[in-house]
């Protein structure tokens, strides 16, 4: 007798309760459900720290805490910016950092998973190489630069060739320890299935690796731009590496500031560029999300 | 159709079978029983051909075993789907080097598939799948090239009773509407009895066959009725000669 009531309740009720309230509490700054309610919105809770930081960044100019020399104010970095673009080749000096990363990224990345892999399916070739590259590893690639630019000069290609190997080093291991590592089982069935050597390659290999090597990926590319970086300043005539150390020598802080920001909003970019393709490749995998009650 | 003679597998110095005989005929459904560690996984092994290391004759319709071969389809304990392939692609695998048109492979599959009952799941990845889901989907890879005889490695082994008991029927229904021979290894008598035709009971130290039970029962078989379990009682008892197994005091309230 009461079932046919049931839904008016439900359409009184649910504007009310859920609607109203909870628009209201999505309102950031209103009481602690409004900030709970902010920080359960999670798409922003990553854009607080920044702001935290502009804030005393701008508050420490203002109140004039920090010298100008040392901590110029965010506006004049911002002025500095565009005075780098306008009048100076800013974009150039991007392109080139850019340029270098993203081909060291590819090279190394080929022969990283190349080698790894025709070291991780025989056995020759994994003691042709694998002493001789795991001592070259124990080489800082910082220690490179110079000889390597006597060699190849100031230019991209000095730079090329050393960030290539600093992302090929631990590509090729990590791929060849991940192909060690491929679950026997599966083998088993790919014989069982009478699957050939390269549909095994194709099918199990290939895609039980793929974990592995995009965190590598990730990881060295990271540690290279921050190299780029530093050959830059080394030795070159051109990117935001050799801009920030020729800032510095010339104690201009604004445009040291403004190299900094890029380089780690670039840094970011790259990062979030693999991550999503990282995200893309391993949909079939579930992994632990981060929330756990 | 499959005759096992006089085969011995040693690892090392240990015997891990030996002299073993079986003996599978066209469409039979059999299964081994026996306590862990006597052998069975070895046995089924070799007859798969994924374990070539072995003195004696194993033969298939009067070829003898060399390697794997898609005549021969192996469910193992654990579903082991490819955790990155769709359940369909999982499927599908079995059948890349199949002489078929693609629109032959994608019937099959897709018949295969509705057999086990997962309809509807195709594009799902395996994580998704419960363990039930995830070993119908492994019956449906081995059962998709039309082997002619199936191996079964415990597959129900690490299933819930209920979900068990109604993979068996599955089994059943699977083995007469494909009329596919059927090696079932199992620890779990009930199941040896409600499946199969003939029982091959193992021992170990080393593993060796002691028993071969026929079971002379009408499908579908009634758990509770006292034929099905006079034939229980037996492979108990069978088990029990070689070690100190004593069937369980169950009563069936169905
Ligand atoms: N690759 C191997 N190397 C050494 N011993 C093995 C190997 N495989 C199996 N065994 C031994 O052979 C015996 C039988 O094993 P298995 O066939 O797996 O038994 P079951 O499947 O009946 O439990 C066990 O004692 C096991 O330790
Ligand atoms: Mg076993």
């Amino acid at each position: 007798m009461s079932i046919p009531l049931q839904p008016a309740i439900a359409r009184l009720e649910t504007p009310r309760q859920s609607g109203f309230l909870s628009s209201l509490s999505r309102i950031p700054g209103i009481g602690i459900a409004g900030i709970k309610a902010f920080f359960a919105g999670q798409r922003y809770i990553g854009a607080i720290l920044p702001l935290v930081i502009l804030g005393l960044w701008q508050a420490s100019s203002s109140f004039g805490w920090i010298e100008p020399v040392f901590l110029p104010a965010p506006l004049k970095v911002v002025q500095a910016f565009w005075y780098m673009l306008t009048r100076q080749d800013l974009l150039m000096d991007i392109r080139a950092s850019v340029f270098i990363i993203a081909q060291a990224f590819v090279y190394g990345t080929l022969l990283g998973v190349g080698l790894g892999f025709a070291a991780g399916l025989s056995r020759p070739v994994e003691l042709f190489f694998g002493g001789t590259i795991n001592t070259l590893r124990h080489i800082p690639t910082v220690a490179w630069i110079p000889l390597i630019v006597v060699w190849l000069g100031l230019g991209a290609p000095a730079k090329i060739v050393v960030l290539t190997k600093s992302i090929f080093i631990p590509v090729f291991l990590n791929t060849l320890q991940a192909i060690r590592g491929v679950d026997h089982n599966f083998i088993e069935l790919a014989q069982a299935l009478k699957l050939s050597r390269r549909q095994l390659i194709r099918r199990v290999i290939f895609p039980a690796i793929v974990p592995v090597v995009m965190i590598t990926l990730r990881y060295s590319v990271g540690l290279s731009w921050a190299l780029v970086v530093v050959a830059e300043g080394i030795s070159g005539l051109e990117g935001l590496g050799f801009l920030i150390f020729r800032a510095q020598n010339l104690l201009m802080t604004d445009q040291l500031l403004v190299c900094m920001v890029l380089i780690g909003l670039i840094g970011y970019g790259l990062d979030r560029l693999l991550y999503l393709t990282q995200r893309r490749l391993l949909r079939w995998q579930r992994g632990f999300g981060g929330s756990y009650a | 159709m499959l005759e096992v003679r006089g085969v011995t597998r040693r690892f090392g110095d240990f015997t891990a079978i030996e002299d073993t005989n079986l003996s599978v005929r066209e469409g039979e459904f059999i299964t081994i029983v026996g306590a862990s560690g006597c052998g069975k996984t070895t046995l089924l092994r070799l007859i798969a051909g994924l374990d070539q290391d072995y003195t004696g004759e194993i033969a298939l319709r009067g070829q003898r075993i060399a390697g794997t071969s898609l005549e021969r389809g192996i469910v193992f304990q654990e579903p082991r789907l490819l955790p990155w392939l769709t359940l369909w692609d999982n499927v599908a695998i079995a059948l890349d080097n199949a002489p078929l048109s693609p629109s032959a492979k994608k019937e099959a599959i897709a018949a295969q598939i509705a057999l086990v009952g997962l309809t509807g799941f195709e594009q799902a990845y395996p994580a998704a799948l419960s363990g039930g889901m995830a070993q119908r989907a492994a019956i449906a890879r081995a059962l998709v090239g039309h082997p002619s005889i199936l191996l079964f490695d415990e597959p129900l082994g690490a299933l819930d009773a209920i979900t068990r008991m109604r993979l068996q029927e599955e089994l059943l229904r699977i083995w007469q509407h494909e009329g596919v021979s059927m090696i079932l290894v199992t620890h779990d008598v009930e199941e040896a009895v409600f499946l199969s035709q003939s029982i091959v009971v193992m021992d170990s130290h080393p593993g060796h066959v002691t028993a071969n039970i026929v079971v002379d029962l009408p499908f579908p078989r009634d758990r509770s009725s006292a034929e099905f379990g006079a034939v229980r009682r037996e492979v108990f008892g069978a088990l029990h000669d070689n070690a100190a197994v004593k069937p369980p005091e169950i009563e069936y309230l169905i």
